[in-house]
Formats: C-alpha cells, structure tokens, sequence
C-alpha cells in the first residue's frame, strides 16, 4: 500500500526519475534553477572591494520587494475610488502597514539608485568583454524594467503627487516620433489618467513586469555562471599565464624548435588554480545571506525613520506647483524644460529631443557598448584601467551630468519650474483657507 | 584546502551576528513605534475617566483600538473618535474635561445630524481615516480641507461655529434660509439682494457675464492672482477682498466695488466655498421647505409650509 501510495505521488508530481546517481547529479548541473552556484568560486570574486556585493543587493531589494508588495496586495484596491483609501488604510489602522508601505517604498527608490550602480560597477570594471556582453544587455533590460516596475508602482497611490508624476512621465513618452501617442495611449487606457490606466498600471506593477524581471534575474545569475564568474577572474588568469610555473630542470632535451630552450616551459593552466578558489558552501553563501541582511536592515532603518510620501486625492483639476516627475525622470523633465526654447508666440517643444532623442542614445550607446568598446581586452575585470580612461570619464561625467540634472530638479525647482536656491524663499502655494 | 579557513570568514561571521542583533533592534523598534500611538494615550486613560462619572460597567467594557464611523455613502471613514472618545457621552461626562475626550456639546442640529449618520468630518473637516494628530487634524502634505479649527476660523476673522456653517451648506445649498447658519443665510441674502446672478451663472440659471460659481469652492487657489491681496495667500482672503474691491484684486475687472462689510464679505466668501461638488447622496439633501418652514417666527408646526415666493435660487 505505501509503495502504491509512492508510486502515486511520483507519478503525479515527477514527470521524470533518475535511473542511475550519474543520472541524478546530471539532472542537478543541467537545471536552470539548481544551476546558480558553482562549487567553487574565485577569491577574487569574494572581494567586497571589486563588486561592492551590488548584484546580490539588487537581487536582495527585489525579493524585499516581492514580499513587502505581496503583503500590499492584500489591502491594495486599484480602484480610482478606493485606492487612495485604502492607502490611508493602509498608513492609520493596519497593523506594521505603514511601516510595510514605507519599506516597499524606500527598497523600490533604492533598487532603481542600486541597479544603476550595479551597472555603473560593470563598467568601470570593464566587465562585459566577449561572452559577457550578453550579460550586460540583459542587465541593460533589467535595468530599464526596474524603472518601469518603479514608474508603475508610483501611480498606485492615486494622490496628488502620484497622478502628476505618470501624467508628466507618460506626456514625454508622447513625445517620440511616429509611435508617440499610441504609446501613451496604450500605457494610459485612454487619452487622460483614469480607472483604466491605473488597473493597467497595477497589473503591469504586480504581475507582469515582476513575472519578467524575476524570469530575467535567473537568466542573468545563470548567464554569470555560464561566464565562468565575475570578470575580476579573468584578471587573475592573466596573472596566472604571465608567471611562467619553474619546473625541475631534471631533465634536459631538445623539442625540436617548437618551443626555445631546453625544457618545457610550463605555464599555468588558464583555468584557476585550487589556490584562487574557495567552496561556495558556506563562504558565498553566507555572504550572499549577508548582503541580504544588510539590505534588509537598511530598508528597514529607512522605514522607520522616514515615512513615504502621499499626499491629497488625485484631482484631475488641480495641478500642484510645479507638477514633478518621479526623481529617476525628473533629468528628462529638466532636459525637456531646458531644451524648450520659446521664439516670441512660438514655442519649440523640448519634449522630443530632450525626453525621446537624447535618453534613446544615451540608452543605445549603452546597449552596444561592448561591441563599441575596442580597448584591449587584459582591460576586463580592472577598476578603471588606464587604458579605458577615456570612457570610464565620459561614463562618470555622463553619470554626474544625470545626477546633477536631477538634484536641480528635486531640489532646485519650485512653483513654475523657476529655481529656488537653497535658503531662497519660495513663494508660498495658497491655500484654501 | 577545504578545512583551512578563509581569511575573510572571522569577518563575515563578525557581521552577520552584529547584522543579525540590528536586525533584532530594529523589528524592536518597529514594534514599540506601533504600539506606541497618539491613540493609545488616551484610549488608557478613558475608561478611569468612565468610572469616575459613575459608569462603571462601559468603564469595565471598555475595548482598546481603532474606532471608527464609517458611512460608506457618504464617502465618511471617520476615525476621529478613536481619541475623541467622550463624544457621545454629553449626558454623563462635565464639558469641562480637555480634549480629546471631551463630549460633544449637546447642539439643537445634533438631534437632526446623528453621529452614526453624518459622521465627524462632513461638518468639521480634516482626515476622518487619519489616527494621528497632526495627521487628522492638519492632514499631510498637499491636503486641501484641513479641520476648520477654532485657530483656523480666528485667522480668517470668524468663529468656529460661523466657519462650519459653510460645510453645513454642502447639504443645505438649496435653503433659502436655514436656522442656525445665520452667516450662510446673510450670505443668501446679500447674494439676491445685489442681484450677482445678473453676471453669474449659478446652477444653469444667471447671465454669462462674469465667471460660473456653480463650483466656485473647488477652485483651484493657485490660480488666482495674489499680486494685488494683502495678507495671507487663501482663497478665503482672496474672495473675501475680490467680494469687497474687486478692481484692486482684478484689476480691469467689470465686477463693480461692493464695498461690503468685513463681516458680509466673509459670509459670502463661506457662501461660495462652500459650493463644491459633493458625492453626499439624495437622502442627505434636506427639502428646502422644511428649513423655510422652521425659519418661519410663528411655532406653528401644523401650518403647511408657505411656498417660497420665488424657487430657492441655489
């Protein structure tokens, strides 16, 4: 009867049974999901120095993220009537809801800054030679997904600063040639932000987009292991191949011309040596639960000191002053603002080239900078190689330039899109009463 | 090389038992930030204050947590009497205790507007679903109909009792006169007896002239043009002068000079702020009739109600 109850149970739940322990343990190194972690990994890639652990801090804020949001789910009503209650629900009667919204709130802004480092990382390091550009367009992706999720997220709330922020991100994306309004018109349900757009955002936010940046993340950790590491290995293989190994001279012939000398000059294997690599169990992985900890207490930290942002009701009628995009596009508004030159009546809209035109390079160069980047490749795997100085500045400058567009626009920016300095007074937005 | 320890592991471990102990911290914390409210405060010290007027048993009954009115069709989450618990118990507990746990004075309209039926916040404002006081009263960030505290209503030269009757006239909009919102009444007065529907479209009715006033309170204040306003920058204050010298406020204007009283141009500023659009549903709309009726000198709750001469202008 056990057996048969057994037999059941394989049948139902396991397509497939290994014949053989070579069956099994082959079953394990050619599954995706068992596949992550090598046995061995490099030294060098355990180096707090060279990675910073920002991947994994990436990988640590999306499943914050997954659980705190799952938790939301259960008080979220995507209505344009109910959201923004069940927000204030949320915030004054649920028990920990505030503290779980703010937590959600401060990982999504911090995946959205982390990422990016991440990427920024990557190409300091040059780490997207041969094999691993692949990697890095797909980080590209998960890049621009992250922004998305966050976008998505930001209308939720259905206040104020929720409404105008999508209704400023999705008046850019109007913006781009030809495909413009259907774009925006897709994304909002209709011609204005309504009910449509926020279930449209909802389920992009809860299901769709988080489906795809998990689905990729496990690629991208697959592809790292296809890779054969972090790219800080291929700097210790160089070392490896220029130090010839001495061996006994105990015997002396000729090869004939193939090779100079008298013996055989031995130089180290390219693969790693047992020296470079320690056993992933338990030294990455109690890393790994590590950087997952420390993530997790600074979100945490954050959350209780720092309370998300809602304001009043969405009000379709009421603009705020001056209405902000979500600080990760407020560059693009700044560069959209500024690129827009009024002619006497005339006014040259700056939405195309500052919002669609100069982001769509800047987004192209980088997808294809791997293919583009022609430095040598002992360069792969270094912090800011001598060799990649050129681009590792445009890189930091560009970066620098984004960051800076956006300080002025968070901070900077006041009632009318004038600038405000720090200590200025602004004018004071009226008030009802 | 499997049994040597790694260089880094003393450290990794360091951190993750100092890690693990922040952790600790911290959901502590969270903890004691939860439990430690504005609510809990007071909710400790209501059911002694019970007892001490002789109401032992509620006192002994007393549950601790959120409380709330909650009136879905009228929009109305009114959580206010989580700390406000004296609200109800007029006959019992001295109006001279402090708030928040003060009763609520035993006015005539209260026998017609129930607690359980129009909530808090339809007559006093703030954020019914907000539990804490800054929250509730002040609201956040952005939030446009802050409590109309007695603070409030002395900055803008009324009382609290004249200022709530604008939030009265959401509902009685349609009264030619109602008893007890002596202000709004004035206000109606004023409004047919300087003619403003001559210029004014009110509710379809009126010349085109000047600007629509069917909504005039949710306007959006930013809109309005300050430069020429002394004083704070309000809507209120804004009609208040426009009411009285709308050739200062806007210049170039047709709108003549009224030259109202300071007290008739507040009146008429709580008259057209109070003019929104409300989800407040029909069973909450008083007859106009009854209100003329009860506005009549003569006690005589028999007589049929006279008809208004001409039909309720707004």
């Amino acid at each position: 009867m056990a057996d048969k109850l057994k037999a059941l149970w394989r049948k139902t739940f396991w397509a497939w049974s290994p014949e053989s322990e070579r069956e099994s343990s082959e079953a394990i190194v050619r599954n995706f999901w068992l596949h992550w972690f090598p046995a061995k990994v490099a030294r060098a890639s355990m180096d707090w120095n060279y990675s910073f652990w920002l991947g994994t801090a990436s990988a640590a804020l999306l499943l914050i993220l997954t659980v705190t949001g799952v938790m939301l789910m259960f008080f979220y009503v995507p209505s344009t009537e109910r959201a923004y209650g069940s927000i204030k629900d949320l915030e004054y009667a649920v028990s920990f809801g505030r503290l779980l919204r703010n937590q959600h709130r401060w990982a999504a802004e911090g995946m959205v800054a982390v990422v990016y480092i991440h990427m920024a990382r990557v190409f300091f390091t040059g780490a997207y030679r041969g094999t691993r550009a692949i990697n890095w367009v797909v980080g590209v992706v998960l890049f621009l997904s992250t922004l998305f999720l966050s976008f998505t997220g930001y209308l939720l709330p259905w206040d104020q600063l929720a409404f105008w922020a999508i209704t400023v991100g999705t008046s850019i994306a109007k913006q781009a040639p030809l495909v413009g309004p259907t774009v925006q018109f897709i994304l909002l349900g209709g011609h204005e932000i309504g009910q449509q757009t926020l279930l449209r955002f909802y389920v992009l936010h809860v299901f769709f987009l988080p489906v795809f940046v998990w689905v990729l993340f496990g690629y991208h950790m697959w592809r790292v292991r296809k890779d054969g590491g972090l790219a800080a290995i291929e700097r210790v293989r160089d070392a490896r191949t220029m130090i010839p190994k001495t061996t006994p001279a105990s015997k002396s012939y000729s090869l004939f011309g193939i090779t100079p000398g008298t013996s055989v000059q031995v130089m180290s294997s390219t693969g790693l040596e047992e020296s470079d690599q320690v056993f992933s169990s338990p030294n990455m992985s109690r890393r790994i639960a590590l950087v997952f900890l420390v993530v997790f207490n600074i979100t945490l930290l954050a959350a209780l000191l720092f309370n998300a942002p809602l304001e009043g009701l969405a009000n379709p009628s009421v603009t705020p002053n001056p209405a902000k995009a979500p600080w990760y596009f407020v560059w693009l508004q700044e560069l959209v603002a500024s690129t827009t030159v009024r002619i006497g009546g005339f006014t040259v809209s700056g939405a195309l080239l500052g919002g669609i035109l100069l982001p769509g390079f800047l987004l192209g160069v980088l997808t294809l900078w791997p293919w583009l980047d022609r430095s040598p490749l002992r360069t792969q795997g270094r912090w800011l190689a001598p060799e990649r100085k050129r681009q590792n500045v445009t890189f930091a400058v560009a970066t620098l330039l984004i960051i800076v567009l956006i300080m002025v626009g968070v901070y900077l920016r006041g009632p009318y899109w004038r600038i405000y300095w720090p200590g200025q007074a602004r004018p004071e937005t009226p008030r009802l009463y | 090389m499997a049994d040597q320890k790694e260089s880094f592991e003393a450290k990794d471990f360091g951190w993750m038992v100092a890690m693990s102990l922040l952790f600790f911290v911290l959901v502590a914390v969270g903890f004691w930030l939860e439990y430690s409210t504005d609510w809990g405060t007071y909710q400790r010290t209501f059911p002694g204050l019970l007892g001490h007027y002789g109401k032992v048993e509620e006192a002994r009954n007393f549950r601790a947590g959120i409380r709330q009115i909650w009136i879905p069709q009228m929009g109305v989450t009114d959580r206010c009497v989580t700390c406000h618990l004296g609200y109800e118990w007029a006959s019992v507990l001295p109006a001279t205790i402090a708030e928040p746990l003060k009763p609520h004075p035993m006015n005539d309209w209260l026998a017609k507007h129930e607690f359980a039926r129009f909530g808090c916040t339809p007559c006093h404002g703030g954020d019914g679903a907000a539990t804490s006081v800054i929250g509730a009263h002040q609201g956040g960030r952005g939030w446009e109909d802050p409590m109309l505290s007695r603070a409030l209503a002395a900055r803008n030269g009324l009382t609290m009792n004249e200022m709530i009757q604008m939030r009265c006239n959401f509902c009685h909009r349609h009264d030619v006169a109602t008893p007890g919102m002596e202000q709004i009444n004035l206000a109606k007065q004023l409004f047919k007896k300087k003619k403003c529907l001559v210029c004014h479209v009110v509710e379809g009715r009126g010349g085109a002239t000047g600007a629509e006033l069917t909504y005039e309170g949710d306007r959006n204040p930013e809109l309005l043009n300050f430069a020429h306003v002394r004083g704070e920058r309000t809507m209120f204050n804004w009609n208040v002068q426009h009411l009285t010298q709308a050739s200062v406020v806007s210049p170039g204007t047709q709108m003549p000079d009224f030259n109202f009283k300071p007290d008739e141009s507040r009146a008429l500023t709580l008259l057209l702020l109070s003019w929104r659009r409300l989800p407040y549903p029909p069973e909450y709309i008083p007859d106009p009739e009854v209100a003329a009726a009860a506005m009549q000198p003569s006690p005589t709750p028999t007589a049929t109600p006279t008809p208004a001469a001409t039909p309720p202008p707004h």
